[in-house]
């Protein structure tokens, strides 16, 4: 993977997926990172003292949460508006991200950033504004679309982001998908978070948890379908650990965002000549953190074939990076007369 | 996994990267290489100075400067003499796929949000006593809010209180402050079943009986009189008003219903309909009247109780408009 004008130029061409929960940044001189997409400035002088830091990032700035402000900056994919601090950190995360790729000094960097399918170009505008300080040339693609280039999937293919603030579907048909085979929707991991949060917190009234708990019960031990085992936690009552059962409530949360992604999944097919719809149902992909989900592509499968009969669905193998990759290969491949106008 | 392998410089692969550097040029505001429509420049030239000359001339009916103006019906160009326009002129403004907003580029600023009944009008209650008019203002303030937020539409509310503001008086507030985009937010009931459902009008003609009778409770305190009413029926033939209504409809049902399907799938997608709303026939803009929930249904009363739930339903409006003013989609039609 090394472009003749790498070497003539000395460019590293990085691929960035800014997610709302993690970002992954893969580059041309092979260093592939991820971070959780949270951003930590201490609170005051004494903590700025014990932490020995001017900002934190990703799960440091978690577990020091109590001695900083954190921010989680994205929502639903894009800049959270309205707090001038989330537009800072995003910029920092970018920021973190290209250093942890560990370019020389004065590196020429061309990158391409995925954002949700249905970003609006306000947003990208502002995704731009946070990038551009760090990088040479930039441009922003879409984020299932820079998956589907990664996994060469370039015609007759749908592919499923599941991510934590959206997920976004794709067509591809052999040219650049239109705003039309795009869709975003917002009940995404986020959402499963705040559902199973919610049913926890009607089941196990005197228990004591967070969000953030939450989530990592969600992803450890997120399925759908049938979980095959009981999934236990330890949750706080009183000053004391208790186990508590949470298989039905995993499941409900879990399927919660399903009967959406189904709709919309078939309402994109179904606009298409049945010729290519035959050719796209057995080619789909899901991607995404939600791809890690414990049955989904089977779940998924079973639902499509009630609906449009026969079909194939599969799960990335490695959903951490496919965006990123993607990207990366979308920029290595991009001709260099191309990157000079951007 | 199907994986379909391609050389690096294969032809699609050349396309799509050209079309991603040209999207990412539009993204800047520059012009990507090349015109999109292949027409000579003499001819584009030609086209653009003929309809020029037709407005002028008067041959045009309406298409003013404004989005949408006070005296408009169907679009009529010439065709013969001297002053004619090419026939696929013609059939491109004319096209159904194509808006009349995206093909030439009419912005959108100032937008109306109706939140439907309030004061002596409290519109339908639930069981528990949720009524209507508090629903609509407060998920009309969220939708304002978050409008507003992106500092480029000019929001404003045909009521901003618990008070009695007649439907006549509601198109007023939209004509004078201009609007672009109308939507009159409601709440549905249907004491029959124990159903919540979703569904977004537009106006026009309906055959259908429980259409109508909704539209009668509706349209209920117009406070128009018989000529203005006379007035308004002469506009109905607005090919641009119904086409640009109907897109709008489709992006906010989809919106919603997608979005709260994914918080109870139980919920039921009844479309985008035409119907006689007073409220959508008044005004010179596209317009819409959505039934954002059903508070006859007891759990989805319950919910709209929750804070929450009504930002969520805010959010989701916001969802369809901004995807509305953005990009266009074909649209689907559902029958109750």
């Amino acid at each position: 993977m090394k472009p003749a004008d790498e070497a003539e130029n000395n460019i590293l061409y990085v691929g960035i997926d800014l997610g709302t929960s993690r970002s992954s940044i893969s580059a041309s001189n092979n260093t592939k990172e991820c971070v959780e997409s949270y951003v930590g400035w201490p609170r005051d002088f004494i903590s700025a003292r014990v932490l020995g830091k001017d900002i934190l990032f990703g799960s440091e700035a978690l577990g020091n949460r109590l001695s900083l402000d954190v921010y989680r900056p994205l929502e639903r994919g894009v800049i959270k508006e309205g707090i001038e601090r989330n537009e800072e950190a995003v910029k920092e995360l970018i920021g973190h991200l290209i250093s942890l790729a560990r370019p020389p000094k004065g590196q020429k960097i061309n990158a391409i950033v995925g954002v949700p399918a249905d970003t609006l170009k306000v947003n990208k505008l502002s995704i731009r504004k946070a990038v551009l300080g760090y990088v040479h040339s930039l441009m922003v693609v879409s984020e299932p679309f820079a998956v589907a280039y990664g996994l060469e999937l370039l015609n007759n293919s749908m592919i499923i982001d599941i991510g934590a603030g959206t997920v976004d579907f794709c067509i591809m048909h052999g040219a650049m998908p239109a705003e039309e085979d795009q869709k975003t929707i917002l009940t995404a991991g986020d959402y499963i978070d705040e559902q199973l949060f919610s049913y926890l917190s009607e089941k196990y009234p005197g228990s004591k948890f967070t969000l953030n708990m939450v989530r990592q019960f969600k992803e450890k031990s997120s399925f759908v379908g049938n979980a095959g085992h009981a999934i236990q936690v330890e949750l706080p009552v009183e000053g004391k650990l208790v186990t508590h059962d949470i298989t039905n409530e995993i499941k409900r949360a879990c399927e919660s965002i399903l009967p959406a992604i189904i709709d919309t999944t078939a309402s994109m097919i179904a606009r298409f000549d049945p010729e290519f719809q035959v050719k796209i149902k057995n080619n789909i992909v899901v991607a995404g953190g939600g791809s890690r989900t414990k049955g989904i592509a089977e779940y998924l499968h079973g639902s499509f074939k009630e609906l449009f009969g026969d079909c194939r669905v599969s799960c990335v193998e490695d959903p951490l990076f496919a965006g990123s990759d993607g990207s990366l290969k979308l920029a290595m491949d991009m001709p260099k007369k191309y990157w000079e106008q951007l | 996994m199907a994986i379909f392998s391609k050389k690096r410089g294969s032809r699609p692969r050349r396309i799509i990267l050209k079309s991603v550097y040209e999207e990412n040029l539009r993204i800047l505001g520059k012009n990507p290489l090349g015109p999109r429509w292949k027409f000579p420049y003499l001819f584009k030239g030609y086209f653009f100075l003929s309809f020029i000359v037709l407005l002028v001339l008067g041959n045009v009916d309406y298409l003013d400067s404004r989005l949408f103006s006070e005296n408009k019906k169907e679009i009529h160009i010439s065709t013969q003499g001297e002053n004619f326009v090419p026939a696929e002129y013609i059939s491109l403004i004319n096209d159904k796929k194509i808006s009349m907003k995206q093909m030439f580029g009419l912005g959108v600023k100032t937008i109306v949000i109706d939140p439907g009944h309030g004061g002596s009008d409290p519109g339908t209650s639930g069981k528990l006593g949720l009524k209507e008019k508090d629903i609509t203002l407060d998920i009309a303030r969220r939708l304002k809010k978050k409008l507003l937020a992106y500092g480029q539409y000019k929001v404003l509310l045909t009521r901003e209180d618990d008070e009695t503001v007649p439907l006549n008086r509601r198109t007023e507030i939209a004509a004078r402050s201009k609007a672009d985009v109308f939507i009159s937010i409601h709440v549905n009931y249907v004491p029959s079943k124990p159903i919540n459902i979703i569904e977004t009008y537009y106006f026009g003609p309906s055959a259908d009986g429980d259409t109508l009778e909704l539209a009668s409770a509706e349209n209920a305190h117009s406070n128009y009189s018989l000529g203005e009413f006379k007035e308004m029926i002469e506009k109905i033939g607005d090919t641009l008003k119904l086409q640009e209504s109907r897109r709008l409809a489709s992006f906010i049902q989809d919106s919603l219903y997608l979005n709260i399907k994914g918080q109870n799938s139980s919920v039921l997608d009844y479309g985008i309909k035409r119907a006689p709303f007073v409220v959508l026939l008044g005004i010179d803009m596209p317009g819409v009247l959505t039934e954002v929930s059903c508070i006859s249904n007891k759990k989805e009363e319950l919910k709209l109780y929750t804070t929450r739930y009504r930002e969520d339903i805010a959010q989701y409006l916001e969802s369809g408009i901004l995807n509305y003013l953005k990009k266009g989609e074909p649209v689907y039609e559902a029958s109750r």
